[in-house]
């Protein structure tokens, strides 16, 4: 990208609010979030268990909607998009990670990669497997395509997930403690992995962490505390 | 992508594809029975009520003395409805006096068929006469073989005192007739005061030669519905067609009449319309059998989808979480459903057309041939037991949130 595009935020919030409940009794969770990403940073969400860090990474992930405020994916307002844009937006431009992995048991690595190519196209194409294979082989599974979930380490289903997030080669990838179930050195790997992936593709990445020790390692720390940036 | 999807669940979810199956099957494969038994029984149902008695009356149309002429009679094993009449005898009466060992009475002289060899060109031969449609008949003794024998009714035999064996010499108009009595006969009803003896001698007795006072006819009948009840005067020549065409004991009746020069035909409504009512019972309740079964089947379809639909909420969410949209969610949930449907439909007809077989064999002992109709109606039915079984299941899933099932 050359210094004189004018270029726009991946990512743009304003005043960001949610509240839960109904009939009334209602609990604010996010108090007014507001944060700007640009394309390709490195960033790690960190703040205290119920600080609002999946609610918040939901809202981004258009999962959610916001109580108020508002939320710009690439420039665009996603407050007033139909149901179908939403999802549609989503499908194309945002990957996930999630703690729990999340892959369908029944279907096998390499299945599950192409699982969102299939959403998009609507159909399976030879170009597909063939980038679900190389995002395996990416991610180090390249022997374990044809495994099921269930035949695979944590560490192994975590990086067939991150895999599955990088299937339509979305802008943003959002992952939720994606290694807070695995051992130090299974963690380790896949912020090694991330980085790296960060680092050829120029994919934006936030990352909620709850280890200081990997939070330390990205080039932007955001900080939640009862539902305020902090820092 | 769908077809990728849809063989993943299929193969790997076995026990819930297999319960879905299952209550499907056995859905199509009652509703095919039923649907496949239940037009033989309807026609063996209308058959054993024919044993109830003619339902057609055949009358000489002019308002006094006129009759009917017994050459007449094999035309009505030619008309349209042929195959639908079990049966007719004609009658030829008159009022008579009865004589019998120093006894007198009065009574009616009734000349009739018993069971007459009927030869018709072009036709089946048949047996044709009162043994035929009055079933119900008993008689002590036998059935009279010749043309100076008789069978009298059980009022008039005990008035007459007289039993079988005996004789009894019959006076009409001065002219006489001695009859041998071979049965006593037992009806229950006005028939028990006559004397039935064969059609020619009472036919030379009364010196009407050839004449035939009334006709009972026996015919296989559909009730009456609305369309059946309209004067045929008043309907186009289409409604005409149509109405000609059904086996309504009007039409039959008007279809007879026809052949019987001089004639006119009146239903017996009293037994045309229980036999109608009865008929359109049996049929509703085979329907309300039939949409029972599957009612039921779409409720165990629908109860084995929500429980499938809880174990794949976390796939169902997923899959909304990478962009399933609500159109592919549904392709996928009721495409499996389908599918699993369209086998279950299939499995069902060929288990409910053997069944239909088996039951007809056994009850009817009659074979049966499964209409054309039925194969289609079997797939619709399991597809529609299929979509009701959804509606449910998939609502459920549409409204799955992916942040309830996947926040971490
Ligand atoms: N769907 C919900 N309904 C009501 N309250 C919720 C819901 N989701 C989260 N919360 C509440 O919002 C707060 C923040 O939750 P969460 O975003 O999961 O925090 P974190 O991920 O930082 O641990 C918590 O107090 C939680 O109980
Ligand atoms: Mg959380």
């Amino acid at each position: 990208m050359s210094e004189h595009t004018i270029h726009t935020p991946i990512l743009q919030l304003t005043d960001v609010r949610k509240e839960y409940g109904s009939d009334g009794i209602t609990t604010e969770v996010l108090h007014g979030i507001s944060l700007t990403m640009e394309q390709g940073e490195f960033t790690a969400l960190i703040g205290p268990s119920g600080s609002g860090k999946s609610t918040l990474l939901n809202i981004i992930g258009l999962l959610e909607q916001p109580t108020g405020g508002s939320l710009l994916m690439q420039g665009r307002e996603t407050g007033t998009m139909p149901e179908e844009e939403l999802t549609r937006l989503r499908g194309k431009s945002i990957g996930f990670v999630f703690q729990f992995h999340h892959l369908i048991p029944a279907f096998t690595a390499l299945e599950n990669v192409m699982l969102p190519l299939m959403l998009e196209e609507g159909r399976l194409t030879p170009e597909q497997r063939e980038r679900a294979v190389w995002l395996l082989t990416r991610v180090g599974l390249a022997d374990r395509v044809d495994f099921k979930p269930g035949k695979l380490s944590g560490g192994q289903q975590q990086r067939v997930a991150i895999a599955r997030a990088l299937a339509v080669n979305p802008p943003l990838v959002l992952a939720d403690e994606p290694t807070g179930n695995l051992d130090t050195a299974a963690a380790d790997g896949i912020f090694k992995l991330l980085y790296e992936i960060n680092r050829e593709s120029g994919t934006t990445f936030l990352i909620v962490t709850h280890d200081p020790r990997l939070a330390k390692r990205c080039s932007r720390v955001v900080e939640l505390v009862d539902g305020r940036v902090v820092s | 992508m769908l077809f990728r999807i849809l063989k993943n669940s299929f193969l790997k979810r076995p026990k819930a594809v297999l319960l879905i199956f299952l209550s499907i099957t056995m859905g199509a494969a009652v509703a095919t029975a039923f649907l496949g038994i239940s037009g033989e029984i309807s026609h063996k149902m209308a058959l054993e009520l024919r044993s109830y008695g003619a339902n057609i009356l055949l009358e000489p149309s002019a308002v006094e003395g006129g009759f009917l002429r017994e050459e007449d009679l094999p035309k009505i094993k030619t008309v349209f409805w042929k195959y639908n009449i079990t049966g007719f005898t004609p009658y030829l009466f008159s009022i008579a006096e009865f004589s019998a060992g120093g006894k007198k009475e009065r009574g009616v002289v009734s000349g009739t068929w018993f069971a007459k060899q009927l030869e018709v060109p072009g036709e089946d031969s048949s047996i044709q006469g009162i043994k035929g449609i009055a079933p119900w008949w008993e008689v002590q003794g036998r059935w009279p073989e010749d043309a100076a024998e008789a069978i009298i009714g059980a009022a008039l035999a005990k008035r007459l005192n007289v039993v079988a064996g005996g004789d009894v010499t019959t006076i009409v108009r001065g002219r006489s007739q001695q009859f041998r009595i071979v049965g006593v006969v037992t009806t229950g009803g006005y028939e028990e005061e006559q004397l039935f003896a064969p059609l020619v001698t009472v036919q030379s007795l009364l010196q009407l030669p050839g004449k035939v006072s009334r006709v009972l006819v026996s015919a296989l009948t559909v009730p009456m519905d609305d369309f059946g009840k309209k004067d045929p005067a008043t309907m186009s020549k289409d409604e005409y067609e149509k109405w000609y065409c059904t086996a309504y004991v009007t039409s039959v009746a008007k279809n007879v009449e026809e052949v019987m020069a001089g004639s006119r035909a009146k239903p017996i409504w009293q037994i045309a319309s229980a036999e109608g009512a009865l008929l359109k019972k049996l049929n509703s309740v085979m329907l309300l059998l039939t949409v029972l079964a599957l009612g039921a089947s779409a409720t165990a379809v629908s109860t084995s989808l929500m429980a499938s639909m809880a174990e794949r909420s976390p796939e169902i969410a997923l899959m909304k979480a990478v962009g399933a949209d609500r159109f592919q969610i549904s392709a996928i949930f009721v495409g499996e459903t389908l599918l699993i449907s369209m086998a279950g439909g299939v499995v069902g007809y060929l288990l409910g057309d053997q069944l239909a077989e088996v039951i007809s064999r056994t009850v009817f002992s009659s074979t049966i041939v499964s209409p054309l109709w039925l194969f289609p109606t079997a797939i619709i039915s399991a597809l529609s037991v299929a979509i009701a079984g959804s509606v449910v299941p998939l609502r459920r899933a549409l409204l799955i949130e992916p942040v309830r099932v996947l926040k971490g």
